[in-house]
């Protein structure tokens, strides 16, 4: 991966880069005029030690990306990812090893956030296009392609101000996918537009692709990162912690996330004191009884949540919401014992309350579960349990699967049918 | 950060288009980050500004022709209001001269007419001087996002401030056929001077630009200081004689650059010719400076700015 080898189509590489932060915004501040008045007088020179409250935010890190190339940064928040893309794409000095990038760098964000609300969508097209490097001749070739792509039609006239959201956003996403870069940095994929319009920008950036244009990607999702990359490097405070083909990357990934639960969540937080009630575990156990590590698609399953009441508590209900295992990942589903059982009266003391799963209809891949409890008609809450992340094991044949379909097959002929 | 570009990027015109075919590899601009200090590498540095220089030229472009748009556009009064400042100055100051509140000494022009350039003339200077901080911070979002050439905002910035210099010449012209004043020959040299001013506030606007981005005290000592330093500039009072004020205010590099101005507009005797060269001369080599500043430092100001 680390490859500098001459003559070859790299347009990226990163030799043990590192970049060091410092999290207390003052400092920070005063470690920026230090730095700019080093780089002035031509002190500056690669670091190796750490200044007060300061931390790694990347740490020798390397990989090399070649033409044609789409590359996966996998990791949890915090990781350095983001950090990694703001160095490639020129923005920020590393503090260590070096970084050399063969031709144009540009970012697929929403580029409405450079558009000026009093102008036209027109006019702040050709703004944006330059900005992204391209030349007015350049601009008037595709400008029509722009309009099109972003499907803003008769507003292409009307100052951007008066825009929906989603038009802002399709218009941004327009422009963003038709400059040219040599390597396309991708933070998070595409989150606005109708699925419509994604799958546009999809087939945009494979076009892109074909034509040689790189991509470094970064995602919280493993899938994206199967499915689009040839290669993946997964980053954990800093550092490299495995690097190759997307598919043993992301399952390293899998096994740490889903072993430390590290993702981490603002609920986590106890947020009720002295309710009542509290939830001491949520596990997951097979019909025996057994603590499961992790479940499979289509086993039968059974989630307890076991707690403690500090007095009786009358209609108790339990919502269990349970999430892809990404940052704001979507709801998967969420069970209201309410609407299925009915309010449950519990008595001082102890108590467990199982839920039945006949079978897991979730598909491999990582999830998380967060338990909340709650009382009376207007659902007080008595506790919320931290978001614990669980892997999901699949079946041959199901990775594309949406969720986990059981399925019984028999074929009936002749008298069988009457 | 040291950033060194190695082969032209003359082989990327044919990959740019996505249908098109892509340059041949290897043969794009390539660009080295590092942790070294640019200033140890003079030659490459210089290259990559002169470069980054030229190719921003577009880009200043765009921006000037959005923001004087989106300036004008959303103002009913338009380009009124590039007068209006000098005008209510000059009222202000000619009242409290008439009724001696202050006390001016003679002045080369009608008094009114000699406030109202002068004041045409700072707040050309201010605007200069304010400038690259504002468009800095207006731009952020995107300087935080895209490598684009940095010197395309501050270029923008340059032009847009003379362009509202010209609009500020319909008020000079009116007032010059008002008051009848003569014009010498000379005010055809008087661009240059103008140009002087707006390249002096832009100087120090730059040096300023990428610490007003770390440290929001930088933008309101700024604003203090324009406020303060209008009174150590012969704007509405004719140049002091000798004395402490008046060394004050000859030291103040404004002071040469707006006089010089205003004699070549009007009377066409420069009276500190050699004040005015040598600020000149200042200028144009502290503007290679403080562009070194700014170019190395912005990195460091936009780590720390966020996105």
């Amino acid at each position: 991966m680390t490859g500098t080898s001459p003559g070859s189509d790299l347009v990226l590489s990163v030799d043990r880069v590192s970049k060091r932060f410092c999290r207390d915004f003052r400092r920070s501040l005063r470690y920026g005029l230090r730095d700019i008045a080093s780089e002035l007088l031509g002190r500056r020179r690669p670091v190796e030690s750490l200044r007060t409250g300061e931390f790694w935010a990347l740490r020798e890190v390397s990989l090399g990306v070649r033409r044609g190339e789409a590359v996966g940064l996998i990791g949890p928040n915090g990781a350095g990812k983001t950090t990694l893309l703001r160095l490639i794409s020129g923005l920020i000095n590393p503090d260590g090893g070096s970084l050399t990038v063969r031709g144009r760098v540009a970012p697929l964000i929403s580029l409405g956030v450079g558009f000026n609300p009093v102008l036209t969508g027109a006019e702040n097209i050709f703004v944006i296009m330059t900005i992204l490097g391209l030349t007015k001749k350049e601009i008037d070739r595709r400008f029509a392609e722009i309009v099109d792509f972003a499907e803003i039609g008769d507003a292409l006239q009307a100052p951007v101000q008066t825009y929906s959201w989603g038009m802002t956003a399709r218009l941004g996403f327009a422009c963003a996918v038709h400059g040219a870069p040599d390597i396309l940095v991708i933070d998070e994929v595409l989150a606005v537009g109708d699925t419509r319009f994604r799958v546009k920008c999809y087939r945009r950036l494979a076009t892109m692709r074909d034509a040689g244009a790189a991509f470094v990607l970064v995602s919280h999702n493993p899938l994206a990162i199967l499915s689009v990359c040839d290669s993946a490097t997964y980053l954990s405070a800093g550092r490299v912690l495995a690097q190759g083909p997307p598919r043993s990357v992301v399952a390293r990934y899998e096994e740490e996330m889903a072993g430390n639960g590290a993702i981490p969540d603002g609920a986590a937080a106890r947020v009720v004191e002295g309710s009542g009630a509290r939830i001491e575990s949520v596990v997951f156990r097979d019909p025996a009884g057994n603590a499961l590590e992790r479940l499979v698609s289509g086993e039968p399953a059974e989630l307890w949540v076991r707690g403690r009441a500090e007095r009786t508590l009358e209609a108790v209900s339990v919502a269990v919401l349970v999430r892809e295992a990404t940052e704001g990942g979507a709801l998967i589903f969420e069970l209201q014992s309410r609407d299925d059982a009915g309010p449950m009266e519990v008595p001082t003391g102890e108590f467990a309350i199982r839920v039945k799963l006949p079978y897991c209809g979730l598909n491999a891949g990582l999830y998380s579960v967060q338990v909340s409890l709650m009382e009376g008609h207007f659902l007080w809450m008595l506790d919320q349990s931290p978001t614990r992340i669980f892997r999901v094991g699949g079946r041959e044949g199901t990775s594309q699967w949406l969720f986990y379909q059981p399925r019984g097959w028999e074929l009936l002929t002749g008298l069988d049918l009457h | 950060m040291g950033q060194r570009r190695v082969s032209k990027a003359n082989a990327l015109v044919a990959g740019r288009d996505g249908s098109h075919e892509r340059g041949v590899p290897g043969s794009a601009e390539e660009v080295v980050y590092n942790a070294e200090s640019r200033v140890r590498r003079p030659r490459e540095l210089l290259a990559v500004l002169c470069r980054d220089l030229v190719a921003s030229r577009e880009l200043a472009w765009r921006f000037m022709v959005r923001d004087l748009r989106a300036q004008y556009r959303q103002a009913a009064l338009g380009v009124v209001w590039a007068f209006v400042p000098p005008l209510l100055l000059a009222v202000a100051a000619t009242l409290a001269s008439r009724a001696q509140v202050i006390n001016v000494g003679a002045t080369d022009l009608p008094y009114p007419a000699y406030v109202m350039f002068s004041t045409a003339l700072w707040q050309t200077f201010v605007e200069a001087l304010h400038g690259p901080s504002q468009a800095v911070a207006s731009a952020k979002a995107m300087l935080a996002r895209i490598a684009f050439p940095r010197e395309a905002i501050v270029l923008a910035k340059v032009g847009e401030v003379l362009v509202n210099f010209g609009a500020k010449l319909l008020l000079i012209a009116a007032l010059f056929l008002w008051f009848g004043i003569p014009v010498s020959w000379t005010a055809l040299l008087a661009p240059v001077a103008v140009l002087e001013l707006v390249l002096l506030g832009t100087l120090l606007g730059v040096l300023v630009a990428p610490f007003a981005v770390l440290y929001q005290d930088v933008s309101r000592a700024l604003m203090l200081a324009t406020g303060f330093w209008l009174f150590l500039t012969p704007v509405v009072y004719p140049m002091p004689g000798a004395g402490a004020f008046g060394t004050v205010v000859r030291l103040n590099p404004v002071t040469p650059v707006l006089v010089t101005a205003r004699e070549l507009a009007t009377t066409g005797a420069v009276s500190d010719p050699w004040g005015f060269t040598a600020v000149c001369v200042a200028t144009l080599v502290g503007l290679l400076v403080t562009w070194v500043v700014f170019r190395l430092a912005m990195p460091f100001a936009i780590e720390r700015a966020g996105s």
